[in-house]
């Protein structure tokens, strides 16, 4: 269903929306039901003629099982919630699969930038190809990333894969994906980062390997990168939106 | 009930129009400008004036031509889409959220209106202005022996403009970091001229031109 908004492209995209599908539904299910519980009481118990109002302690199981059924009930739904959760998160954080290709991923105020392995499809080393707002990778194959930032926090978001993972100033954090179409989608940054954040946004390419060896080889030529320039000013982080 | 529908239309015709012009903005370039600054004001100051802890230059006063010529450099990529040029990077990305070339305009108008940013207070250590003096005459043809540009050549005024900026730029067009995109027709120049300096008389030529009056 999410999927006609938003196309499925990895591997374990379906399962992400499996699982907020799996929430939305428990939870509006509750809702419903709670809302017409109270609109039926309201009507029920409106101001009448003479009416007048029982006083109840709630000591009397009889009078409070309309709240301690539904808890039991909604218990058992937060445990189904989280057993699907588990599992879900056991497969796309806690495990690791083997790599077809690594790429490190640079998220600065308000760009991201690309490193890809290159022609001998290892990182660092002098083939290496760095781009600015697209990244490129072979459909189908298994990409670990691996995420740093020399500023701030930012967040890699890639919709089409339901992958969101926080980008920490000092740490290389890794994760992975795998593709399951050709295309090229949205990369845009998920936390607030400065006042460019809005317009923190990259391509990814998905490509066939055909297609993707012609890019390579069409760019390691040109990936050299001249030394880097004195650096008088301070290392800065521009202010957050007000 | 015809009254009351009538009433319903007047509404509804002042609240678009209303909305209209909020969306819009003002129509003054001048107004319309300086609300456009208000995304500038958090890095170069509400004046202009520049702030070095967030490697923002002083732009108040800079010719509007030259402004211009920067913010579609940046929109295009020609500037700031170097990897190693953090500053530039961000500024790239906020010259695109620019949403049309009126904007750019307006933008460039309203800063080139704003006082010359005083001169900045000495940062670059172990520079020797007086070497800077000397190498200076390299750069006189461009930007004139009182460093106040040339619109002509695509010059800009530099004199007393910030040394920690200037040692930044020369560094950046020496390094290929800026200037050597094939859409930057101007910076090419300034690059073929920066490559020729050693680092010394780089940093001597940033505090020579720095402590330059101000035409």
């Amino acid at each position: 269903m999410i999927s006609y908004a938003v196309e499925q492209v990895s591997t374990y995209a379906k399962d992400i929306d499996f699982l907020i599908l799996l929430i939305c539904g428990l939870v509006g299910f509750w809702f419903f039901v709670a809302e017409g519980v109270l609109f039926f009481l309201i009507f029920k118990y409106r101001a009448k003629e003479g009416g007048k109002a029982a006083y109840m302690d709630g000591t009397d199981p009889k009078h409070t099982r309309f709240i301690s059924w539904p808890h039991r009930f909604i218990l058992i739904c937060d445990v189904v919630i989280v057993v699907f959760a588990v599992k879900v998160w056991m497969g796309v954080k806690q495990t690791m699969p083997a790599p077809d290709q690594t790429v490190r991923v640079v998220a600065q105020q308000w760009s991201w930038s690309f490193q890809h392995p290159g022609p001998d499809n290892k990182l660092d080393t002098a083939d290496d190809i760095k781009t600015l707002d697209e990244l490129h990778v072979v459909v189908g194959q298994t990409v670990q990333f691996e995420l740093v930032s020399p500023d701030v926090i930012h967040s890699f978001s890639v919709p089409v894969f339901r992958l969101k993972q926080d980008v920490i100033p000092g740490r290389a954090i890794k994760g992975w994906f795998k593709t399951t179409q050709t295309g090229s989608y949205d990369i845009q940054c998920a936390e607030i980062c400065g006042i460019g954040h809005g317009a923190m946004v990259a391509r990814i390419v998905i490509e066939q390997p055909e297609r993707y060896a012609e890019w390579v080889a069409a760019n390691v030529a040109t990936a050299t990168v001249p030394p880097a320039p004195a650096a008088p000013a301070p290392a800065p982080a521009a202010p957050a939106p007000k | 009930m015809r009254t009351r529908f009538l009433g319903v239309w007047q509404i509804a015709a002042v609240t678009t129009c209303l909305t209209t012009a909020a969306c819009e903005g003002p129509t003054d370039p001048m107004e319309r400008g300086a609300a456009r600054y208000d995304q500038c004001a958090p890095c170069h100051g509400t004046k202009g004036e520049g702030k070095p802890e967030l490697a923002a230059p002083p732009i108040g006063g800079l010719p509007r031509w030259y402004v211009l010529a920067q913010l579609d450099k940046f929109r295009i990529g020609a500037r700031g889409a170097h990897l190693q040029d953090s500053p530039g990077l961000r500024m790239r990305t906020m010259a695109l959220t620019m949403p049309t070339a009126r904007d750019v305009e307006v933008v460039a108008h309203y800063v080139s209106s704003l006082p010359r940013a005083t001169s900045a207070v000495p940062t670059v250590a172990g520079a020797d202005a007086a070497r800077g003096k000397a190498a200076f005459a390299a750069c006189t043809a461009c930007h004139g022996p009182d460093g106040a540009g040339n619109p002509q050549l695509n010059a800009p005024p530099i004199a007393g403009q910030a040394d920690w900026y200037l040692l930044t730029q020369l560094n950046n067009f020496k390094h290929g970091v800026r200037g050597a995109n094939p859409k930057d027709t101007t910076g090419s120049t300034m690059k073929a001229v920066a490559v020729a300096l050693d680092d010394q008389q780089v940093k001597d030529l940033a505090v020579f031109v720095a402590a330059m009056p101000r035409g």
